[in-house]
């Protein structure tokens, strides 16, 4: 009998490990998205393990499989890199920019890059399995975007710096896309299962649950979609902003938490709908400031922050009350990660932040040295955005330059992902950190 | 160096010194262009400081950051010091000090948002003064309460500006009440012809509008998005 009970703790032990490891092969953990890893986290910084520098900025979050980081450069290259020492395994040339986030199973690599093309790569030699085409991509854009003039000119936005990520289960593997569509390809040949288009770019990433996927499009709607078959099963409409293109379009990837949906949206909003019918359950405006991040659900409360008011949220995940609100110093567009009871999130003015689970208090942070420098005084000496000397002008390229100085000082917009008491996350600086 | 060397060269120190402070006045007089060396990128700075009945007056220049003949406030000059600040969004202050001939220049911090970076100003002609644009008087009929709405990113605003005329030209009275009591400080108004403008420069906003049909007729400004609005007297 006491054999028995031991063979069941082990077998429990084991699906727990088996579990808490494919929680980090996915762009927020897994297929739901929760944001959530399991094991230790560092509720102090003692140092920093290593960091491995790549030829440009790093928008994508690193995803680990057996002792592997696996992630996606502004260089081009996807890499695997060894998660104890930051040793190179191998690089991958994709022939445009991958800030999408890799997703990992079966022993292979997926990830979709600015080529237009999606790739499927062994993961252990890098190796391609095949790749696929879609109708390309491109950011979103609009006439006059966010009131940059002339305002009858069309302008990309640069604020659209992600792609989609991509989440595999059942030997389908499915991603959103700049031409409008979500794909779903068979996962051992990259063959089009089908394809569902929306009005806009999909740059956000689908969440899986119980055979929907669940992700928003630029064209302000929200979709379920039958994992099977790609139909449709309810869409909800967010907010439209027709004059200057602002307040409109979901970039936040859903997390799904015991049939509830939760999204951030441009239009300010975090929202929770009903996974089953797309009903609206709950909303949280945040005074016309960008939900980019995507949500962390954990022990009943949501995690999110926002882009221009730079406030870090916990709200009750059934209610929407507010439980905690903290001041941050800049934008946040990397999404929390809940690891123990510590909460850490990546800030644009690249800064790297520990916040205790229960309070939100900042335990601590890291600041990338890029950021230390302030070139061009991009931050104002309390690491705030320094507006007057990032965006005199409105006019031409001057606001898209702006964007350009913010990033190159090493905003961290990947989002981090805690491994054995280890963090890793990305920045802009072109590097790829593991602290401890 | 002999006794008499060192004495003569005491000499000069003295009377250098004695002079100085009272021609450093006459000689911060003028226009100045340097660079402030904040990091990875100097910033041209083109600084127009003169006296007036007195009193110090100024206005700079910095092309990097869009700043064209803003007028310099707290000015204040004392021995071969000289200190003003620039207000406004861009909020700079420098901190001068007039180096002993033949250097003739202006060496000191810029400091903005907490961060300082080295300055340094040669002198390079006489002072070219901006002065910003006054307030003109508005026509009797513009007096009073002018109220209207308008809509932004799905919100609705209420907009109202009260115009008064006054011996140095009108003031005006804005307010915008959308989820908060918005008053904005006014620091031009003017009217040409039929074309009545308001303008909030520290706050990034301003009304223009024709007066026709006893409606203002126009659209409101905020930094970069305009937006059509209709003001008509209130009641």
């Amino acid at each position: 009998m006491t054999k028995r009970i031991s063979k069941v703790v082990v077998l429990l032990v084991t699906l727990c490990a088996v579990r808490a490891i494919d929680a980090q092969s996915m762009f927020r953990g897994d297929a739901t998205h929760s944001g959530t890893y399991m094991g230790p986290a560092p509720r102090q910084f003692h140092r920093v393990r290593w960091k491995f520098p790549t030829g440009d900025r790093v928008i994508s979050s690193p995803v680990f499989k057996d002792n592997v980081i696996y992630f996606g450069g502004d260089d081009g290259n996807v890499y695997a890199v060894d998660a104890a020492t930051g040793r190179q395994i191998w690089k991958r040339a994709t022939n445009g920019p991958a800030p999408a986030t890799p997703a990992i199973a079966d022993g292979t690599v997926y990830i979709g890059s600015y080529d237009g093309r999606f790739y499927a790569f062994n993961a252990q030699t890098g190796a391609l399995k095949w790749k696929f085409a879609t109708n390309g991509e491109r950011r979103f854009e609009a006439k006059g975007l966010h009131g940059m003039q002339p305002k009858q000119q069309t302008i990309a936005d640069p604020f659209d710096i992600y792609l989609s990520s991509p989440v595999v289960a059942n030997g389908t593997v499915y991603f959103g896309s700049g031409d409008g569509n979500l794909y779903a390809l068979d996962s051992a040949t990259g063959d089009l299962r089908w394809k569902f288009k929306t009005g806009d770019v999909v740059h956000a990433s689908p969440a899986l649950a119980d055979g929907v996927l669940f992700f928003g499009s630029w064209d302000s709607y929200f979709y379920a979609v039958d994992a099977a078959t790609g139909k449709e099963r309810w869409r909800f409409h967010g907010g439209e902003d027709p004059m200057i293109h602002n307040q409109v379009g979901f970039q936040s990837s859903p997390a799904v938490v015991n049939g509830t949906v939760y999204t951030g949206c441009r239009d300010s909003n975090l929202y929770a709908l009903d996974a089953a019918t797309g009903k609206e359950k709950w909303r949280v405006f945040n005074d016309l400031s960008w939900v980019i991040t995507s949500p962390a659900v954990a022990d009943g409360k949501v995690f999110f922050a926002t882009s221009d008011s730079s406030l870090y949220h916990v709200v009750d995940a059934n209610t929407g009350k507010p439980i905690v609100r903290q001041q941050g110093k800049a934008y946040m567009f990397s999404s929390p990660a809940v690891g123990s009871d510590v909460v850490f999130i990546g800030v644009l003015n690249g800064t790297l932040e520990a916040r205790d689970l229960k309070t939100g208090d900042l335990l601590w942070d890291f600041k990338v040295e890029k950021s230390k420098e302030n070139d061009g005084w991009v931050l104002t000496s309390d690491r705030k955005f320094n507006g007057p000397f990032l965006s005199h002008s409105n006019w031409r390229e001057a606001p898209i330059l702006a964007t350009d100085q913010q990033i190159r000082l090493g905003g961290i917009y990947s989002s981090p992902l805690v491994v054995n008491g280890v963090v890793y996350f990305g920045s802009a600086d072109g590097y790829v950190y593991a602290l401890e | 160096m002999t006794a008499a060397g060192a004495l003569l060269r005491l000499i000069t120190i003295l009377i250098g010194a004695a002079v100085l402070p009272s021609q450093a006045q006459d000689l911060m007089s003028g226009r100045w262009e340097g660079t402030a060396r904040i990091p990875d990128d100097d910033l041209n700075v083109i600084v127009d400081l003169a006296q007036q009945n007195g009193a110090w007056v100024g206005s700079i220049i910095i092309p990097g950051l869009g700043v064209k003949g803003t007028p310099l406030t707290d000015i204040k000059a004392e021995a071969s010091d000289v200190n003003f600040a620039v207000k406004g969004p861009v909020g700079i202050k420098l901190n001068l000090r007039l180096l002993p001939p033949p250097e003739n220049k202006l060496a000191g911090n810029f400091e903005q948002a907490g961060n300082r970076a080295p300055v340094t100003l040669q002198k390079t002609g006489p002072p070219q003064v901006e002065y910003p644009p006054r307030s003109t008087p508005v026509a009797k009929e513009l007096e009073g309460e002018w109220k209207g709405d308008y809509e932004i990113m799905g919100f609705t605003r209420h907009v109202s500006i009260k115009f008064a005329n006054h011996p140095d030209g009108a003031t005006a009275d804005f307010v915008i009440v959308g989820r908060k009591h918005n008053v904005l400080p006014v620091d031009l108004v003017s009217q040409e012809s039929d074309l009545v403008t308001v303008d909030s420069h520290e706050m990034g906003f301003s009304f223009e509008g024709r007066l026709r049909d006893g409606k203002l007729t126009g659209a409101i400004r905020q930094g970069a998005i305009e937006t059509p609005l209709v003001l008509v007297r209130a009641k």
